[in-house]
């Protein structure tokens, strides 16, 4: 059963149109005067702030149903249709939508209001709060979207955003470099994602082409083409949520302003792979080969991301690093078919994060564009509000229970043991410990200790209202997101597991208490290890150490983007300049030139006709009628 | 009253032509009053078209016109083209009598008169209305072409678009005579009965739909009867010519449709025919483009282009795929990216259109980067570059051949779209890649300019919310 509520397509439009106005508007008057920027900032908190009030009403209405009908759609148009493939412009709210909707636009609305006050005096201050609602907007239809093909829209739609931001300062080539880096390492990605749609439509696109049908059909695919379809289309999740081998944008990606950051981070791109694979999850729960490699490359990112996270020295690129990190936690939860596990991490995980990032912010912003931490310190008296904030932050993202990182995470680690995934269990437990500590390593080198820049520390000052207040409601969430999904361990009874279930294929195993508290305990104890290491080491005061061997090779990210030149770009490029210079001249252009001379002359030879001499036309109407009534007497006879 | 509601867009317009003629004759009101005048009447007529629409249902005017006239979903949409058309000429003109003073209050009523045949022309079910209301457009036409009375390359073209037209409206009434000879009736549907009952090879029927097919093949600028396209295009003034270009055409295809599709045993005769001339437009027009260093003279040949893409659609017709749809959307499309480009151009083009050639538009994006990027959207469109109208457009038209089992066809569209983008980019390049050599001051041009940007959005529009009737 189905029901079909036409404000659904308002809720990408509204930034949609904000992208519009505010892009518009922006190109009329940045040659001229400005507008003012308070103008701006509202314009665009404007289009968020409703979509969230009107997700929240979507996700009133779908609570209101009955659990098997909670499917709210709207067909706005037909796409297109041609043959069997008949795409709608439509739009699909279910229980995963509605929950991928809410804090989506819950905290993108948060991060706008931020943005006001972090982009003050900006020159391109409208230019980028245009983007910025495009982003949003795109990251709306990717999750509402009904099909694979509306869905794409909004996947190539946080693409192109997620470049234009992250070179956002294009003023310096390094920006600009690092936004070509996550366009092209996302095209690799879009390619997996549109052989994977490619597939799935010549398996059983005919029968339509949006979830519902693809879900109802799904057992008629042929078994090699659905492997290679979850695959390819995990390749395609790979390049958005940044997983093993495409990762390597994401860090470069800090460029960007640091709401950009957050944004990417917390509410929309990199958690849209997370998102498409549980999305299918009505096809990966038939592979659990395929299965089995997402949950092992999200595992062994994790384990790579955080140990690259635990030498890094640029407060971002820490953040960053732990993203990448808490994306393996999510694909290995969704990897081994715990889809609610995955998305649950997901939601806790956009609070936390981007808590993290725009308290990270409020310190740079403080401290004038510092984000080396090993020029910073002592700052807990200088920024209370961003460090309590941030404190609560780096207890829910290492997993300290109660925030609501650990009820997350624990979900993950705890389906990996249940399904007998042990390896991922206990790579996923080491990786817990890792992440308190270089979470805490940056906790401690930032806020606590001396000051070991004076000059910036003594102009530092907490930033204003704008930017605390959005701070402090994410702290909240921070701190209490955990509670919706409470395991009956700890007498809850999996609210947001329920609430999911409807949309998702997954199964749930019964296992035992022991199980389940042998997973808890783990987690615990290995946050309990990695925060003491980092207080013995950091806690009171530390100095840049010289790093030598494997640390050395940590800092330096195991040189995988050197590698990745050496053996994809440069014989890449190599290769181009064969072609260019030997291939082409030598032996396409000569054919590629004749043809061009051949049309011209041609076209100069058809120049001849148009005379200009009225007789002569009309002789051409003669001699075409004589030809065609000669052709004519043929075909009759 | 069905008859009356579906009448009424024609009824306002010819009681507008008939006002605005008053007006000129009283020497009442000034040419700005008559401006805004024509294009409120056609807005009205516009609205009141969209808000008539007859759903699925086919009006038959049997109590009226003795079933010569009959709207249908497909007339519709061809007199929404027309009217919208109309409103943009209307437009476009306002600014560009601004600056090239040659113009009279007529003008506007004789363009809403030529409008009145169009519409007219979409709804005739008959043949002798037909040759009527193609008399009532081209009359019109021939006028506006010549309308700029000093201007002798008008005058010149004029004179060869008369005697030509002439020569076609000839042959129009030739294969009328014949086919009433053959058939003792001159309505579509007759003739189609009688083609289903007895031979559509019947000497007298194949003589008669030749000879219309001559006379509408002209008015459509396919190849060979092109030759006069290039040469009126030229001559007629900027705006005129736009209007010629998109409204002319949909009438005309819109009346060629018509007859095929009520006579499927004509049409099956028919398809090589069709099928030949079609290649050959969209090859000769493309040949005839890469030659030309005049933007209206390489518009004028790519119009030739796009009738062979109609004609395409015209060869997959059939009475089971009516593909009506898609010759109405290829030609909103096409009108849309059209009106715009000429709209451009009228206010570009400065005094007595001094700025005409390739070569006049160099730099253009450095000195006026909107109205190239309007100019860049409206080259795309026309072709075939996604996500513009153009792009749907072709790919409908294609499809529908392919869906005819017509593949020849489709990859000969195909290669055909491919030898286009030599003339269209070339502009493209000019504007962009260029040293700027002119400073492209142009006079207030509020109206023209907003026609740009309002086409502009049609063209994506239409290409992202594709209206399939």
């Amino acid at each position: 059963m189905e029901h079909t509520v036409s404000y659904l397509g308002f809720i990408p439009l509204l930034p949609l149109i904000g992208a519009v106005v505010i892009g518009l508007l922006h190109m009329f008057t940045c040659r001229k005067t400005p507008l003012p920027e308070i103008f701006y900032g509202v314009l665009a908190c404007v289009g968020p702030v409703l979509s969230f009030l009107l997700a929240l009403v979507v996700f009133f209405q779908l609570k209101g149903l009955p659990a098997e009908e909670r499917f709210l759609t709207h067909n706005v148009f037909t796409w297109f249709a041609v043959g069997d493939l008949h795409v709608d412009m439509g739009f699909l709210a279910d229980p995963l939508s509605s929950l991928m909707l809410l804090f989506v636009t819950f905290i993108g609305s948060l991060i706008h209001i931020y943005s006001v006050g972090y982009m003050a005096g900006d020159e391109n201050f409208g230019k980028f709060f245009s983007y910025l609602n495009l982003f949003l907007g795109s990251m709306l239809i990717l999750v509402l979207g009904s099909g694979p093909v509306v869905m794409f829209v909004g996947w190539e739609g946080v693409g192109l955003c997620s470049y234009l931001l992250i070179s956002f300062y294009s003023k310096e080539t390094d920006n600009v470099i690092a936004g070509n880096k996550a366009f092209i390492v996302n095209r690799i990605g879009d390619l997996g994602f549109v052989l994977g749609m490619a597939f799935l439509f010549w398996a059983i696109g005919d029968l339509g082409f949006d979830y519902l049908s693809l879900k109802a059909n799904v057992a008629s695919i042929p078994p090699g083409v659905g492997l290679a379809v979850c695959l390819l289309l995990f390749i395609g999740a790979c390049g958005k949520s940044a997983q093993i081998p495409l990762y390597v944008w994401l860090p470069d990606a800090m460029a960007g302003p640091t709401p950009v950051s957050a944004l990417i981070h917390a509410a929309t791109m990199v958690t849209a792979g997370v998102y498409m694979v549980a999305r299918f999850s009505f096809l990966y729960a038939h592979y659990p080969v395929a299965g089995s490699v997402v949950a092992w490359v999200g595992i062994l990112t994790a384990l790579l991301a955080a140990i690259f996270g635990m030498f890094q020295k640029d407060i971002k690129k820490i953040l960053a690093y732990s993203t990448v990190s808490q994306l393996g936690y999510m694909f290995a939860g969704v990897g081994v078919a715990a889809y609610s596990a995955g998305i649950f991490h997901v939601f806790t995980h956009a609070f936390f994060k981007a808590l993290l990032f725009l308290g990270a912010g409020s310190v740079i912003y403080a401290l004038h564009h510092e984000q080396d931490i090993w020029k910073m310190g002592g700052l807990k008296d200088k920024l209370p509000k961003t460090y309590w904030t941030m404190i609560i932050g780096a207890f829910a993202l290492s997993g300290c229970p109660p925030f609501s990182g650990f009820f997350s995470k624990d979900e993950i680690l705890f389906s990996a043991l249940a399904s007998g995934h042990t390896g991922i269990w206990l790579i996923g437990v080491l990786v817990a410990g890792m992440t308190a500590y270089y979470t805490f390593r940056m906790i401690f080198l930032v806020f606590h200790g001396k000051p070991r820049v004076q000059e910036s520390f003594d102009h530092a000052h907490e930033p204003p209202a704008v930017m605390t207040v959005p701070l402090i409601i994410l702290a909240v969430g921070a701190l209490f997101a955990g509670f919706l999904n409470l395991p009956g361990i700890f007498g809850g009874n999996l609210n947001v597991s329920h609430w999911l279930a409807p949309s998702l294929s997954e199964l749930h195993p019964h296992v035992s208490f022991w199980v389940e508290l042998l997973a808890i305990t783990t987690s615990v104890v290995a946050f309990a290890i990695g925060i003491t290491i980092a207080f013995k080491k950091f806690g009171q005061g530390a100095t840049e150490p010289e790093f030598t061997g494997f640390a050395k090779f940590g800092y330096h990210k195991f040189y995988v983007d050197e590698i990745y030149n050496a053996v994809f770009v440069q014989p890449y490029k190599a290769f181009g300049s064969v072609i260019s210079r030997f291939l082409e001249p030598n032996v396409t252009d000569s054919h590629v030139k004749l043809s061009v001379w051949l049309y011209q002359k041609a076209g100069a030879a058809f120049k001849v006709f148009q005379i200009g001499y009225v007789r002569v036309y009309a002789i051409y109407m003669v001699i075409g009628l004589s030809l065609m009534s000669l052709f004519l007497s043929q075909t009759i006879n | 009253m069905n008859d009356f509601l579906s009448l009424l867009p024609l009824l306002i317009i010819s009681s507008g032509a008939i006002i605005l003629m008053l007006l000129a004759a009283f020497e009442k009101s000034r040419l700005e009053t008559a401006s805004y005048l024509s294009m409120g009447f056609f807005a009205v007529a516009f609205f009141v078209q969209l808000l008539v629409g007859c759903g699925p249902t086919i009006v038959i005017f049997n109590n009226v016109f003795n079933g010569m006239l009959a709207a249908s979903n497909f007339t519709q949409a061809a007199s929404l083209i027309i009217l919208a058309c109309g409103f943009f000429t209307a437009m476009t003109t306002h600014s560009y009598f601004k600056v090239n003073h040659f113009s009279s209050l007529e003008f506007y009523a004789i363009m809403m008169f030529g409008a009145c045949g169009m519409l007219l022309l979409t709804l005739s079910q008959e043949l002798i209305t037909s040759f009527i209301a193609l008399e009532i457009m081209s009359l019109a036409i021939y006028v506006l072409v010549g309308y700029n009375r000093s201007n002798v390359k008008a005058a010149e073209a004029v004179l060869k678009y008369l005697m030509l037209g002439a020569f076609a409206g000839a042959f129009f009434t030739m294969g009328t005579a014949l086919i009433y000879g053959g058939v003792k009736s001159t309505k579509f549907v007759e003739i189609g009965a009688f083609c289903a009952a007895n031979s559509a090879t019947a000497p007298l029927i194949l003589g008669g739909t030749f000879f219309i097919f001559v006379a509408l093949l002209f008015k459509a600028a396919a190849f060979p009867f092109h030759a006069w396209v290039v040469d009126v295009y030229d001559g007629a003034s900027t705006p005129v010519t736009g209007f010629m270009a998109t409204a002319l055409k949909t009438a005309i295809f819109t009346v060629f449709a018509n007859f095929l599709a009520q006579n499927s045993g004509l049409h099956g005769s028919w398809v090589t025919f069709l099928f030949y001339i079609s290649v050959l437009t969209m090859f000769g027009g493309n040949l005839i483009a890469i030659g030309q260093s005049n933007l209206k003279r390489m518009l004028a040949a790519s119009g030739i282009v796009h009738s062979g893409y109609l004609l395409i659609a015209l060869v997959a017709i059939s009475t089971e795929h009516f593909t009506g749809s898609v010759i109405a959307y290829y030609l909103a499309a096409y009108a849309a990216g059209t009106l715009g480009m000429f709209a451009a151009l009228a206010y570009l083009g400065g005094e007595g259109e001094k700025r005409c050639t390739f070569d006049d538009f160099k730099g253009l994006a450095k000195v006026r980067p909107y109205s190239a990027a309007a100019i860049t959207v409206f080259l795309l469109s026309m072709a075939g570059i996604p996500p513009t109208a153009g792009f749907m457009g072709k790919f409908y038209v294609i499809t529908s051949a392919i869906a005819a089992d017509h593949m020849a066809l489709a990859i000969l569209g195909i290669v055909s779209s491919i030898l286009s983008m030599w003339y269209y980019l070339r502009l493209i390049i000019n504007m962009y890649f260029h040293k700027t050599e002119d400073t492209f001051e142009t006079k207030e041009s509020v109206f023209a300019t907003a026609c740009t940007f309002i086409l502009v959005f049609c063209v994506f529009a239409i290409g992202i919310y594709p209206i399939v009737i």
